[in-house]
Parts: C-alpha cells; sequence; structure tokens
C-alpha cells in the first residue's frame, strides 16, 4: 500500500509539473464535462425509454397469461381446509363413527439446515423432534442430510392435537427459557440449543374412528382414501362427504391484512335406529356360541360358517340390531387378531377353494373381501321350514287353506304320474298323522305344507312371494344388498317339484333381511315397509336436514290372516319345535328352519329361528341364522339358533321395557340360571301377572339405560 | 435587493430536487409498507416493522443533508476532497471492507453488514466505498484538471485502479457482485466525462462488451448442475427461470408474473397479490413489480420518468456548477442513482440476471437509503453554494 502510495505521489508530482506546463482551460474542461454528461442523460433517457417500452409489452404480450399465473398460483399457495366427515349415531345418540381432527407431521429438511447454519441448532432440533413424536434420530438426520432441499416430508401421521400443543408449546418454553438465562447471565445465547421451531410443521386432516371398534362393523362399513365402502359408509358416502373449505390471504383497501375463510362445509351426521345396546347384546351371544362350539363337529373351525341375527321394528321396518359372525373392526378393517389361529385357517382354506387361490395375498384379499361382506344383507342361503310361515299365509291369504282344514300324513308325498312321479318325504318318516293347520305349522310338517301349495297353486304362490318380497331388493339403506332375482324360480322355471320344495323352503334362495321383513309384514297386520337404518340426517350443528319416515311398499296379507298367522307362529314356540326359543317370562312367536345342503361331497345344513315378541302385541322382529353349524347333526342345529334367540331376547326384551306376563318355571330358573325373585311372592299363580310385572320391572330397571325402545300403545 | 434570474433558476432546481426526493420517499413509504405488512406480520407479527425501520434511516439521512448544509458541512465536504484526505478516505473505506472478515456479521450466507452494537442497526460498508469513490475521483478531476487531457491510459489508470482495488476489495470479501458493478460504473462514467481521448473509453467499452458476450455464450451451452458456481447458475436461471423455479428461478418469474398482471392501470394500490409472502423479499429488490402490479404500466412509467427528472435535475445543477469538485460530485451521484436504478428494473423485468440491486429511496433498507441521502445532501450543498455565489 505504502508503496503504491509513494508511486502515485511520484506520478502525481509528474502531474503537478504537467500542468504546469499546460494550462487547462476551466471553461473548456467544463464545457466538455457538461457536454459528455449531457450525452450520458441522453443514453439514460433512452434506457429508461426501453424500460417503460419493456414493462409495458411485459403486461401486452404476458398479461393475460400472467394474470391467470398468479390467480392459479393463488389457489395453489392457499390452504385447504379440510371438511368434516358425518358422524354415525345410534338411536340414543351415542356415536358409532365420527372424525377426529388429527395432523401430518411435515419435515422442512431446508429450514432445518439454514437453522444449522445460523445457530448450529441442528442436533438439538432433531432430538427435540425424536423424542417428542417417539421418532428415529438417525432417520431424520440422514433424511435431511440426503434431501436439503425438500421441504415437504410427512414424517408421522396421526399425531393428536394434544401431541402438537405439547410440542409447539415445550419449544416455546425451551427457547423462552434459553433466551431467560441468556440475558440474566450475559454469557450469551447457547444457540446450539436453541430449537427451531420451523423445523417442522402440521397439516391437519380426519381420522375416521370407531369408537366401540368392532361394533356393528357389518352395518357401518368403513372408509379409505376418504371414500366409504360397505355398509352406511358406502351407502350414505354423498351424505356424509362434505367439501374442503380453503383460506385465502389479502390486503384491504386500507393495507390491513385480511384472511378470507371460505369455510369447509362438514358432512350430514347419520342417527340410525340401532340400538348400541342391543346391537352388543346380539354380537356377544353370536360370539359366544361360536366360540363355544369351536370344534364340536368339525376341529379347527368355529361354531359356525357365518352367523346373523337381525332385530326389526316391526311396525316402522326399522332396523334395530343386525350382527353376524365373522364380524370385523372397521378401524382396522384387514385386522385378524380377534380370530384365533385355526379360525384364520380355516377361512384361509375357505377362501382359497373357493375363489380357486393359491397365492398368499390374493388370499389375504379374499379373506378381507368376505369378512367386510355383511352376511344380513349380502349373502344368500336356502331359508329352509321359515319359509312354511310364508306359504302359510298366503294360502290362508287366497283363501286356499282354512284355519278349519285337516291334513293327513303319512310320511311323505307322491306326485306326478308314472315315471316322472316324484316322492318327496316329510322330516318325520313315520308321519305326522292328523293334523290342523296350526299342528302342521307347529311340527313343521312338510307334507301338509306341499298339500297346502297344491292347492294355492304355482301363480298364486309366486304372486305371494314377489309380493313378501322375495327376489326383489329390500332396498335397506346398506351397501350392496344381494340381488336374488334369479336365485328364486317364475313361472318359467318353477314346475311341480320346485312348488313343492318351496312350500317348505327348499330350493331358492334369499338374504336374512328380505326375509325378516317379509316376517315383519305377516306380524304387523299384513303391511310390508322397506327396512332402514338410519332415521335422520342432520348438519353438524344438530339440525335435522332429513327425516326418513316408515315407508310402505304394499300391503301383503290382511290383518285377519296376520292374527291368524300370530296365532299359528306363538303355538310353534308354545308346543311346536320353536320352545327353546322361549324367553324366561315372555311369550313369542316364531318359526325354526332347517335347510339341507349337499355339496362337495358332504351334507350341511342352515338353521335358523324367526320369531317376534311379545306375543299379544308384536313389536319386533327377530332372525337368527347359523350357517352351516358345526354340529354334528341339524337337530342340534336348529336347537342352538332357538336357543340364541332365547338368549338374545332374555336380555333385549327387559331392556326394552316389555312386560313379563308368563311364570318362569323352575327348569327355566335352572337352565338359564334365573334368581329366584318370585318366590318372595307367597302366592304366584295365573292371575298374579300384575306383580309379577313389578318384579320384572324392577329387574328391567337395572338393565336399561336409556328408556323405552318401543313405546307402546296405551302406556 | 431583487433576485437575478439566475439565482431564481437555482432555487428552482434546488425546491425542484426537494420535492422529488421527497415525493421517492413517500411513494417509498408507502410501497414498503404495502408490500411488508403481510410478511412483517408473518414474520414477527409487527406490520409496521419494515415501515418504522425504513423510517428511522430515511430521518437519519435528512439530518445528514441538514449538516451538508451548515458551514460545518461545507467544511467537512471540502475536506473530505482535499488532496491530503481523499487518499485516506479510499484507504478508510478499503480498511472498512476488509474488516468486515471480523467483525461482519452473515446474513443470507453472505457478510456485507456491521452490526452497531445494542441496536438492531446494521451497515452496509459497500454504500461508503460508493460515496468515497465519487468524493475521490471528484477531488482528483479538480485538482487536476490536466488528467483530462492525459493521452492514453496514464491519467485513466490513476482514476481508474484506485476504484478497480476497491470494488475488487467489495467483490472478493463480501460477495457482492452488484455493488462491484456499480463502483466501477459510477467510476467508469466519471473518467468518461473527465477524459478526453474517446478511444480509450471505446477500446474499454470494447473489452467489456467482447468479455461479456464470451461468457454469455459460454453459459447458455453450459449443462446446469449444482457444481457449477452460483453466479453462473444465476445467469442460467435469468436465462431460462421456469426451468429452475426451485433454485432462484421462482422470485424473478414471480416478479414478471406481478408485472403482467398490472395491466395498463394495475389492480389498485393495496390490492396485489403477489406480495402476499409470494415474491421471496418483495420489499427489497423486487419492490417494482409490486408498482407494477398495483399501479400498472402508467405507476410504473411514472416512477421511472420521476427518476429521470431527478437525474435531469441534477444535471442541471452539475451544468450550473463551476467549481469542478462541486460538478464531479453532483454528477458522481447523478450516475450512480441512475445505473442502480436502471439495473434494478433490469433485473426485474428480467433484462438482466438477478444481482440484488435496490431501486433508491423506494426498495427497503436503511443502509441504502441512508447513504444515499448523504449523497443527496452533498448535491444539495452544491445547490446553496450556486445560490450565494448568485447574490
Amino acid at each position: 500500500m505504502a508503496e503504491r502510495r509513494k508511486g502515485e505521489e511520484h506520478f502525481l508530482l509528474n502531474l503537478k509539473k504537467l500542468a504546469g506546463s499546460h494550462r487547462v482551460d476551466p471553461g473548456k474542461f467544463s464545457k466538455r464535462v457538461n457536454g459528455r454528461a449531457g450525452f450520458l442523460v441522453t443514453v439514460f433517457a433512452v434506457l429508461f425509454i426501453i424500460l417503460i417500452v419493456k414493462v409495458g409489452s411485459i403486461m401486452i404480450e404476458k398479461g393475460d397469461d400472467y394474470k391467470m399465473q398468479v390467480l392459479s398460483q393463488q389457489q395453489y399457495s392457499s390452504t385447504e381446509i379440510p371438511y368434516k366427515r358425518g358422524a354415525i349415531l345410534d338411536r340414543n345418540g351415542a356415536v358409532l363413527a365420527q372424525s377426529e381432527k388429527v395432523y401430518k407431521l411435515i419435515l422442512d429438511s431446508k429450514l432445518v439446515l439454514e437453522g444449522e447454519k445460523k445457530n448450529g441448532n441442528m442436533d438439538a432440533t432433531i432430538t427435540e423432534i425424536a423424542d417428542k413424536f417417539d421418532l428415529d434420530k438417525k432417520y431424520l438426520r440422514d433424511y435431511i442430510n440426503e434431501n436439503p432441499t425438500d421441504q415437504y416430508k410427512v414424517i408421522k401421521r396421526e399425531v393428536s392435537y394434544n401431541e402438537k400443543i405439547s410440542y409447539e408449546e415445550g419449544i416455546k418454553n425451551k427457547n423462552k427459557e434459553l433466551r431467560r438465562s441468556a440475558s440474566e447471565n450475559e454469557g450469551g445465547l447457547d444457540k446450539k440449543s436453541l430449537i427451531n421451531d420451523s423445523a417442522v410443521s402440521f397439516e391437519s386432516y380426519y381420522k375416521r374412528v370407531y369408537p366401540a371398534g368392532a361394533l356393528a362393523g357389518d352395518v357401518l362399513g368403513y372408509v379409505s382414501d376418504s371414500k366409504g365402502r360397505y355398509g352406511l359408509e358406502g351407502f350414505y358416502d354423498d351424505e356424509l362427504t362434505g367439501r374442503n373449505g380453503r383460506e385465502y390471504g389479502y390486503l384491504t383497501d386500507d393495507n390491513a391484512l385480511e384472511r378470507t375463510v371460505i369455510s369447509a362445509v362438514d358432512g350430514y351426521n347419520l342417527v340410525t335406529s340401532i340400538d348400541s345396546y342391543i346391537q352388543k347384546v346380539c354380537e356377544d351371544k353370536i360370539r359366544k356360541y361360536n366360540e363355544e362350539h369351536a370344534n364340536e363337529f368339525r376341529e379347527g373351525e368355529p361354531g359356525s360358517e357365518n352367523t346373523g341375527v337381525i332385530i326389526e321394528n316391526v311396525n316402522t321396518g326399522e332396523i334395530i340390531a343386525m350382527a353376524s359372525y365373522p364380524y370385523y373392526d372397521p378401524n382396522n378393517p384387514k385386522d385378524l387378531s380377534m380370530y384365533d389361529d385355526a379360525t384364520v385357517s380355516s377361512m384361509r382354506a375357505a377362501a382359497a377353494e373357493e375363489y380357486s387361490l393359491s397365492e398368499n395375498e390374493a388370499i389375504d384379499d379374499a379373506v378381507s373381501a368376505e369378512l367386510w361382506k355383511n352376511f344380513c344383507t349380502q349373502q344368500s342361503y336356502e331359508p329352509g321350514s321359515v319359509g312354511k310361515t310364508f306359504t302359510l299365509a298366503a294360502g290362508l291369504d287366497t283363501g286356499a287353506v282354512h284355519d278349519s282344514d285337516i291334513y293327513e300324513c303319512g310320511g311323505h308325498l307322491t306326485f306326478g304320474e308314472g315315471a316322472r312321479a316324484v316322492t318327496i318325504h316329510c322330516h318325520n318318516r313315520y308321519g305326522d298323522g292328523t293334523l290342523t293347520v296350526k299342528q302342521a305349522l307347529e311340527k313343521s310338517c312338510n307334507v301338509a305344507l306341499m298339500k297346502m301349495g297344491q292347492k294355492i297353486g304355482k301363480e298364486d304362490f309366486l304372486k305371494y312371494s314377489r309380493n313378501f318380497g322375495f327376489g326383489l331388493k329390500t332396498n335397506i339403506d346398506l351397501e350392496g344388498e344381494m340381488v336374488t332375482s334369479s336365485l328364486v324360480f317364475n313361472e318359467r322355471t318353477m314346475g311341480t317339484t320346485e312348488l313343492m320344495t318351496s312350500t317348505f323352503g327348499q330350493g331358492y334362495n334369499v338374504t336374512m333381511i328380505e326375509t325378516v321383513n317379509a316376517f315383519s309384514s305377516i306380524v304387523n297386520g299384513g303391511t310390508l315397509y322397506k327396512p332402514h337404518v338410519v332415521s335422520r340426517l342432520e348438519d353438524q350443528g344438530g339440525n335435522v336436514v332429513k327425516t326418513i319416515k316408515p315407508e310402505v311398499v304394499r300391503r301383503v296379507i290382511s290383518e285377519e290372516v296376520s292374527k291368524q298367522m300370530i296365532e299359528y307362529c306363538i303355538g310353534v314356540v308354545d308346543e311346536g319345535t320353536g320352545t327353546r326359543a322361549k324367553p324366561a317370562g315372555y311369550r313369542i312367536g316364531g318359526k325354526t328352519g332347517t335347510a339341507e345342503y349337499s355339496g362337495k361331497g358332504k351334507v350341511d345344513y342352515t338353521v335358523s329361528f324367526m320369531g317376534f315378541a311379545p306375543a299379544d302385541d308384536p313389536q319386533i322382529a327377530i332372525y337368527v341364522v347359523i350357517d352351516r353349524p358345526n354340529t354334528s347333526s341339524q337337530e342340534y342345529g336348529t336347537r342352538y339358533a332357538c336357543l340364541l334367540c332365547r338368549d338374545i331376547l332374555n336380555e333385549v326384551l327387559p331392556y326394552m321395557h316389555v312386560p313379563k306376563t308368563e311364570i318362569i318355571s323352575d327348569e327355566e330358573r335352572a337352565e338359564q340360571d334365573i334368581p329366584d325373585t318370585a318366590s318372595l311372592y307367597p302366592s304366584v299363580s295365573q292371575d298374579s301377572v300384575s306383580e309379577d310385572e313389578a318384579v320384572s320391572g324392577n329387574a328391567s330397571l337395572s338393565a336399561d339405560e336409556a328408556g323405552p325402545l318401543i313405546e307402546r300403545a296405551g302406556e | 435587493m431583487s433576485k437575478s434570474p439566475v439565482k431564481k433558476r437555482d432555487i428552482s432546481l434546488m425546491l425542484s430536487l426537494a420535492l422529488i426526493t421527497l415525493g421517492l420517499l413517500i411513494w417509498g413509504l408507502f410501497m414498503i409498507f404495502s408490500s411488508s405488512a403481510y410478511n412483517g406480520g408473518a414474520e414477527s407479527a409487527d406490520t409496521f416493522h419494515y415501515l418504522r425501520t425504513q423510517l428511522i434511516a430515511e430521518f437519519a439521512g435528512i439530518i445528514v443533508i441538514m449538516i451538508f448544509l451548515t458551514p460545518a458541512g461545507k467544511w467537512m465536504f471540502e475536506f473530505i476532497g482535499s488532496n491530503k484526505f481523499r487518499i485516506l478516505l479510499l484507504m478508510a473505506a478499503a480498511v472498512s471492507v476488509i474488516m468486515l472478515k471480523f467483525f461482519g456479521i452473515s446474513v443470507n450466507g453472505a457478510i456485507r453488514w456491521y452490526k452497531i452494537p445494542g441496536t438492531s442497526i446494521s451497515v452496509q460498508p459497500a454504500e461508503f466505498v460508493k460515496i468515497a469513490v465519487i468524493i475521490y475521483l471528484a477531488g482528483m478531476v479538480a485538482d487536476y484538471p490536466i488528467l483530462g487531457r492525459v493521452g492514453r491510459f496514464k491519467g485513466y489508470l490513476t482514476l481508474f485502479v484506485p476504484p478497480l482495488i476497491l470494488a475488487g476489495l467489495v467483490y472478493v470479501i463480501t460477495d457482492n457482485l452488484s455493488s462491484a458493478i456499480i463502483i466501477m460504473g459510477i467510476t467508469m462514467l466519471m473518467i468518461f466525462v473527465t477524459i478526453k481521448d474517446i478511444k480509450v473509453h471505446a477500446a474499454l467499452a470494447g473489452i467489456v462488451a467482447v468479455l461479456l458476450t464470451w461468457y454469455l455464450s459460454r453459459v447458455s451451452q453450459m449443462e446446469y448442475s449444482a457444481d457449477i458456481g452460483y453466479r453462473t447458475r444465476r445467469i442460467m436461471v435469468w436465462l431460462n427461470p421456469e426451468a429452475h423455479l426451485r433454485d432462484g428461478g421462482f422470485q424473478p418469474l414471480q416478479a414478471l408474473y406481478a408485472i403482467g398482471s398490472g395491466g395498463l392501470t394495475g389492480k389498485g394500490i393495496g390490492r396485489s397479490i403477489q406480495k402476499l409472502g409470494t415474491i421471496p423479499e418483495v420489499h427489497n429488490d423486487m419492490i417494482f413489480s409490486v408498482i407494477c402490479e398495483e399501479t400498472g404500466l402508467i405507476g410504473a412509467a411514472l416512477l421511472i420518468l420521476v427518476f429521470f427528472a431527478m437525474i435531469f435535475v441534477m444535471y442541471l445543477i452539475a451544468a450550473r456548477t463551476v467549481d469542478i469538485y462541486g460538478k464531479m460530485v453532483v454528477l458522481g451521484v447523478m450516475f450512480h442513482i441512475a445505473i442502480q436504478v436502471s439495473l434494478n428494473i433490469m433485473v426485474v423485468t428480467g433484462l438482466m440476471p438477478n444481482t440484488g440491486v435496490g431501486l433508491p429511496f423506494i426498495s427497503y433498507g436503511g443502509s441504502s437509503v441512508l447513504f444515499l441521502l448523504a449523497e443527496l445532501g452533498m448535491v444539495f450543498l452544491v445547490v446553496k453554494e450556486n445560490i450565494t455565489r448568485h447574490v
């Protein structure tokens, strides 16, 4: 520097000398400077004009494009507000399904590294994130180092609101503490421990939660990729789905910062007619049955291939409970952990056989697909003897059968002539002898029913079948109801033999929902309702958006016939095949059913009991189906269906405040383990029903928390 | 005593310059608030943060102008340009840049600032270097008008080399190419008006043009990768911003979007969409794009015309100044402002790669506006002297 300066001074001295010899005319010099500066000012003027033209040309040439670009980016850069999927509630408001707000945890590598550059706090930041969210430190560090410019990496899902707040408050307090101690100690800020608060961000979304686990899973369905599948989730997907909102930022005219929010429109809540308690009773009993009877006949298999129970309000078509086995948990629809290994492998074997699969993954998928099917609405089977109920009702309603008719059963019936003669046996091969109509149903006599069928004739039989809804969808509000139209006979396909087998419920297929709904019309005075699960739609504020009223499909039989049928069905439980279905203290009616399949070299059964309660004023219909029970004979199977029905009604009827009208026998006490409260009353007789009621009233109070399910007229 | 028409003209020039300056400052404050309120609010929950900081710097600048208008200011003005002092001034400027190595603070990866302890004020020595160069050149030319007639390179080098060393320091130490370019730009224009021999200027301009063309043609053929220097990358981004959105293409492209979406009359003051966090650091170098978006072509053209008016008024002042030192200082300041305005608008409109030059008096930046006002203070002093001369 010094040298340079020395050189410069030397040069300046020379300049001074020069200045001495050549006098500079200040006027001339000044003029040149002015001229040159003027030239430059002109150059800048030209440049500025070019710039104005450039701005103008950008606006003219690209203006429209860029305007669009700006607007479209705006949409992109604004934040989306997710909608909340509607909840599903039971009839008492208990939550069956709801959406909970949770967060995605998003890592910003770039900002972490900027923090590292500025404060050297990457370690502290990563440690804090890893500790709070239970993540692997090494993974985070590696990810950041390998993707230094990435600003959006979801590192954890389903972070709860509490976790989010705890993290945010935690780092705020820690940093505050650091700053405070730095200002107190004058020791300077420990920048390395200062946690980078922009390292992660949270993005909210909703997660579908089924608080009661597997309860009513088949009815509810599940949600995958924010789309409802199966059950109510699938059927009411549009109603449950809302619309995403958006948040935009802008400045107002007076330069205030404003955010405009186009709120998300949340989906509607569904209020169903399902009663969680009754639903739970049904599911518990079904599960208990299948566990108790596992391995009974066939080793390594549960108590049945399928078991289903539906309870329907006969006067409205509302479904109060719909349960089936096997079941799944919609929180985790592919989870099979509730089944033991043997059950899982038998389910896998069945699926592999049915769809002839060999790959494990395909089998898993098939097992899941089978599980997600609701046995009550999506699978069909032969109804068996419960079908006799509909034959008899048709006979009475057409006038072909009268209460006073007498039928003779010799153990079989032969019809047709010569080589085309067909003989069909009664299940009692020795014959039931002489039977009244009532007895025919009570004893479930095939021959008597076939004879009735001959009187009804093919045309009326098919007409009534259709009127009851067989072969037609019930249009219940659950996704994927099975269509059985090809599984029933029509005028063309029904010959004499087909008519004969149909009279006692074999040869055609039904779904459970069809059957119980048809049975409801028999006991409710003859009106067929459309079954439904949802009773109303509400918005998130609880305002009713839509009420789903009972919908009459058609009148099927007359009130007189209905009354008559009720009598007969009571007879079945009182003294016929269904005595085991009688719940203690109650009088009910019903019909047992057994259908036989023979296929794959073995004989299998579908056993069922279809009933109503209470006897004097039917309120509910219950239908229990055990598909391919794991039992050695059909007789045991039928017994199990009745017992399952009894066990369910034993709990459901008191809960529903149905008064007990019957004396509980000692046998029942012993068998069903009922405490002898009646003996507290010295003179128990048929006349002391009112006292008995008082007792049962007390008993039912404890079982009941939600109030009466069905309000009986006159009460 | 009646005022002479000559004196009247000087007074009107002074008033014009004052009005234009004030107008620009107020316009700038409006735009800074309009464009930074969102970011200020988002970053520190203080929508007035940027506005307040800028106002403080501007008040300080106006106080500096006032000081220049006192007799002490006049003495100081002459002293710093004097034969003895100006070398010292250059050395002080060099030291201020070198000391950044030890005391400077780093912002966005580059060390360009001193932080005044105990405050949030930071100062950029590059701004100081610009003033020092203007004063050095003006002083040299005033003391040795013969320089203007020295043939070929001798005189040229006397004037050219010290600023070149300073510009080199600024570039190497603070990694601030734009300031270095501005320093050399001021130097070359000041030399251009001084040295008579046009061939020297032509030769130098030719060399610069050839180098630039060669460099650009090379860059345009290169494959983009993270290995090449960031300045080269910036040029590639400039050539094709859409292809490099994640690597610096975003800001200039968004600025273009803002300009394009303004139309003839703009969206209205305060109605820019792009400033809402879309353009990074919009209140700094890219503020012209928000002006275009909000006030359209009319506003943008008006602003450019006001800048030209400012330059033209300064030219008139310089032309009417007899004292060579004063004349050269006014021209230096004029060149500084003209170059900076041109560079900024060329960057924003995509005519040049992104360099990081603020728009004088408008862009946010306390250091910049304070030194610019100090330069104007010297211009005002010269006008004041002109007025008193014509009593």
